[in-house]
């Protein structure tokens, strides 16, 4: 796959559903990072997370923007940005709120090392 | 006390912007963050952790806070930061968003160690005449104060600067804002700001548990809190909660031990919010010494400030008003432990 190895960002609540669905079969650990264009914070992290999804190939690594997809944003109760949602099979299996570089890294490798 | 060391005293800046850009809703958010870097490079501090909500941006720095409005921004440091550097390049950053600065405020406590200050941070003076020539013409109304206690060591100097459109906006301003500067931490308590030996949980991780051990999370139960840890000591935290921030720095250092709480509220808040809010913040410490600085357009605020520490124990010593161009009043107030000897 092409994209293998990025941060895949979602433009569209139908591109959203699909990725989740191809990740939901695969059994792939799923990290989705809540954005916001006007948010300086998620400027801060972006490229440390461009370089986690270069390194981590077998992560899916999703972004929303929650303006473009504010249903999603609403559904999954976003309130502060960036927010990293992590999930398996379907199911929410963890949360980092906040650009916080240690927490991030550690709980990918503890997710998917599982 | 020390010879020498970390200098746990801020210095606080916050300049206020205005523009008829129809991007200003989200103003200097925009400013995109090599532009930051590059200010607090001249600083001479960085951003390790940050968060931001639908209000604002807020930045845990290496040395302490930044947080950034729309049309406001606040930058603490501590240590031996040059914070005024940031004036001018801030300016100009937000020149290029169309946004013209009408309010700049910048106050701090007395240093422990003054003679390791940098320039334009040598002394109070000093200061003063370095903004002066980084601040543009059209910011007429300017005043320059020192505010006593009884301890010549122990003062709080407040400079602020504002154009002639300061009055207008004074009006619609009911913001309340409390530095609270704390010196001779409970030893027991400050060594909880110590990471622990062997181990290796790093910054946010460690910042998360100290967070929770001392019941910081506490204070305001209603604020999203991204915290760091320093190495081998040391802990900085920022609290958002809608428009408001908090944000609580610690160095805990035997000797020199200090730790500062920030935060805004309203005048139209309930009194008991703040009392409690100021009382369980300073609990946290238990310190020997507490200075508080309330900034507001009502002046009555600070009553609220002494009726916080009574029942901690701590005496009103001092207390020192004047009032400021923008800034309206400010109260500066001490307090020691009902039987400390100074």
């Amino acid at each position: 796959m092409a994209e293998e190895g990025q941060v895949i960002a979602c433009h569209t609540v139908d591109s959203w559903k699909e990725q989740l669905e191809s990740a939901n079969t695969s059994k792939k650990l799923v990290v989705v990072d809540f954005t916001a264009s006007w948010c300086g914070p998620c400027r801060f992290i972006a490229p440390i997370l461009t370089e986690l999804a270069k390194k981590l190939p077998n992560v899916l690594f999703l972004k929303v923007d929650v303006d473009e997809l504010k249903s999603v944003a609403e559904d999954w109760a976003i309130e502060a940005m960036p927010t990293f949602i992590f999930l398996k099979e379907g199911s929410i299996i963890d949360k980092v709120v906040g650009a916080r570089k240690d927490e991030l890294q550690q709980k990918i490798a503890l997710h998917s090392a599982a | 006390m020390a010879v020498s060391g970390f200098e746990g005293f801020e210095k606080r800046l916050e300049l206020q912007f205005f523009g008829d850009d129809p991007l200003e809703n989200m103003g200097l958010r925009l400013i995109d963050f090599e532009s930051l870097e590059q200010v607090l490079h001249a600083v001479n501090c960085t951003v390790v952790s940050a968060v931001g909500n639908h209000f604002f941006d807020a930045y845990v720095l290496s040395e302490s806070s930044l947080f950034v409005y729309p049309n406001k921004i606040v930058i603490k440091t501590c240590g031996t930061t040059q914070l005024l550097k940031s004036v001018r390049p801030l300016i100009h950053f937000a020149d290029k968003l169309n946004l013209t600065l009408c309010e700049c405020r910048y106050t701090r406590g007395s240093f422990i160690f003054p003679k390791s200050q940098p320039f334009p941070h040598t002394n109070f003076k000093e200061e003063v005449i370095y903004i002066e020539e980084n601040l543009p013409n059209n910011l007429v109304y300017r005043k320059a104060a020192v505010m006593p206690s009884k301890n010549p060591s122990c003062s709080w100097h407040v400079f602020t600067a504002a154009d002639q459109n300061h009055h207008r906006r004074r009006s619609l301003n009911s913001d309340v804002t409390f530095e609270v500067c704390m010196t001779e931490l409970d030893r027991h308590l400050a060594r909880r700001f110590f990471k622990k030996t062997g181990d290796c949980k790093t910054g946010d991780l460690a910042g998360k548990e100290m967070t929770e051990l001392t019941g910081i999370d506490d204070i305001n139960p209603n604020a999203f809190i991204c915290d760091f840890a320093f190495d081998p000591c040391g802990y900085s935290m920022n609290g958002i909660d809608d428009d408001r921030y908090s944000t609580i720095h610690v160095t805990p250092e035997d000797g020199y031990s200090y730790a500062s709480f920030e935060c805004v509220g309203s005048v139209y808040d309930d009194n008991i919010d703040i009392v409690e809010t100021l009382k369980k913040a300073v609990q946290v410490f238990k310190p020997a010494t507490v200075s508080i600085s309330t900034t507001s357009n009502r002046r009555e605020v600070w009553t609220k400030v002494a009726r916080a520490m009574e029942p901690l124990g701590l005496k009103c010593r001092t207390f020192a008003m004047d009032e400021f161009p923008a800034a309206g009043s400010v109260v500066f107030q001490t307090f020691t432990a009902a039987t400390h000897q100074k």
